[in-house]
């Protein structure tokens, strides 16, 4: 009887021993645009005493899309407030690709979530720009160029609600969104 | 007359009203078709290369996917990311999970690793990568590869000495992969073999008539010179 017990102990150790190292597995992630901390863009000031908060979310975005060399150009550069076709100007200008909507097309804020790539869009009823990072069939959140400290989750139809009450401009530049984190 | 000319003065509005009506409607169509052309591609794989800018080994292990037409044709089917040190990106999403530098990592769009090599564990030569790449897309489909021992020996053999350290300046962000619809397995086209296969058939032909001949030969000898008994 100690035999076989013996040997059932050392068979578990060994099934143990033998089964792959799981490294803390993460689940899913959320927000899909988990921009970091460091790369979240603050408004700011410019020089006319208007925010830059359609500068600040797309410096976000570039920087969660790999473009950092952009981004800080984008920083030097560029500040204020901004209007749809201006900043689709401006993009043109410097090359930048990009894709916006001016019409509250939800399938473009969908688009732009599945695809891990997020979007700014404007709130405030057009006065301010904030960056959707996550959207599903019952939540969305929102990272605010004027708190970058914490993602701000809403019910998907109260955003949808402010967004199209808000001229429904979206807009993004359409990089490499970062790889997810591994799993 | 008259009534012709009412009909004339009528299809001229039409004329001109109808194209500016469609205009306006194409301002709104503009953003509709950037909606359209957007690229669908969440469905595409990831390939990270984590590294250090100034590491000659990095800067190789990227230049392999512009250098080399597999590994190019795979970085145009997949999401491709090159991760530097330092970034907020690399520091919060790579420094806890990697082995070392550089780092090559596969993953599907759901984050699920299919492949990771670092540090010395990158195959040294594109060839490899590509081969050990194609190998984990093979098995991430559940197909057991080929040539399994084809890898292990390309490892072994010795490939073509590493291209000349690159310029370790500051670089400025990469070129933008080509926008498209894009998604799913990715195709990695396999390692080439150096064996004829051909000649495979060849051979068994070969062996058969030689060895049919032979059984036959003993057979006639048997006959011409039976044995004593």
């Amino acid at each position: 009887m100690k035999h076989f017990l013996l040997a059932a102990v050392l068979l578990v150790v060994c099934v143990v021993c033998g089964l792959p190292s799981t490294s803390t597995p993460i689940t899913r992630e959320l927000p899909t645009v988990n921009v970091p901390k460091a790369d979240r863009q603050h408004n700011w000031i410019g020089s006319q005493r208007e925010g830059s908060c359609v500068h600040a979310s797309m410096i976000s975005l570039l920087r969660w899309q790999g473009r950092y060399g952009t981004a800080s150009y984008w920083r030097q550069k560029y500040e204020n407030g901004e209007w749809p076709d201006d900043l689709a100007a401006k993009f043109n200008k410097e090359g930048i690709r990009y894709a916006y909507v001016t019409n509250g097309d939800v399938k473009f804020l969908e688009w732009a979530c599945n695809t891990r790539r997020g979007c700014g869009i404007t709130v405030m009823g057009g006065a301010h720009m904030v960056c959707l990072v996550y959207l599903d069939a019952k939540w969305a959140a929102v990272l605010d160029n004027n708190n970058v400290e914490k993602f701000i989750w809403v019910p998907r139809e109260t955003l949808i609600a402010e967004w199209k009450a808000s001229y429904g401009w979206a807009v993004t530049p359409i990089y490499t969104p970062a790889a997810p984190l591994s799993r | 007359m008259n009534r012709l000319l009412v009909s004339l003065l009528c299809l001229l509005v039409f004329c001109v009203f109808v194209p500016l009506c469609i205009a306006d409607a194409v301002n709104g169509v503009l953003a509709e078709e950037r909606v359209v052309n957007l690229p669908q591609d969440s469905g595409k794989w990831y390939i990270s290369v984590v590294g250090d800018v100034n590491d000659p080994r990095y800067n190789e292990v990227v230049g392999w996917f512009t250098t080399n037409p597999n590994l190019k044709k795979l970085k145009d089917q997949v999401h491709f990311c090159q991760v530097r040190t330092g970034t907020a990106i690399y520091n919060e999403r790579y420094a806890s999970n990697v082995e070392g530098l550089p780092t090559v990592r596969m993953q599907k769009p759901d984050g699920v690793v299919v492949y990771e090599a670092a540090g010395e564990s990158i195959p040294m030569s594109a060839a490899g990568l590509n081969g050990a790449l194609a190998g984990a897309v093979n098995e991430a489909q559940g197909i057991r590869p080929i040539l399994p021992w084809r890898r292990e020996m390309e490892r072994r053999c010795p490939g073509p000495c590493p291209a000349p350290n690159p310029d370790p300046a500051p670089m400025p962000d990469p070129e933008p992969q080509p926008i498209d619809n894009g998604g799913g397995l990715p195709e990695v086209d396999p390692v080439e073999s150096p064996v004829e296969w051909a000649w495979l058939s060849v051979l068994c032909l070969v062996g058969f008539v030689g060895g049919a001949s032979a059984c036959y030969g003993r057979q006639l000898y048997q006959k011409l010179y039976p044995p004593v008994k």
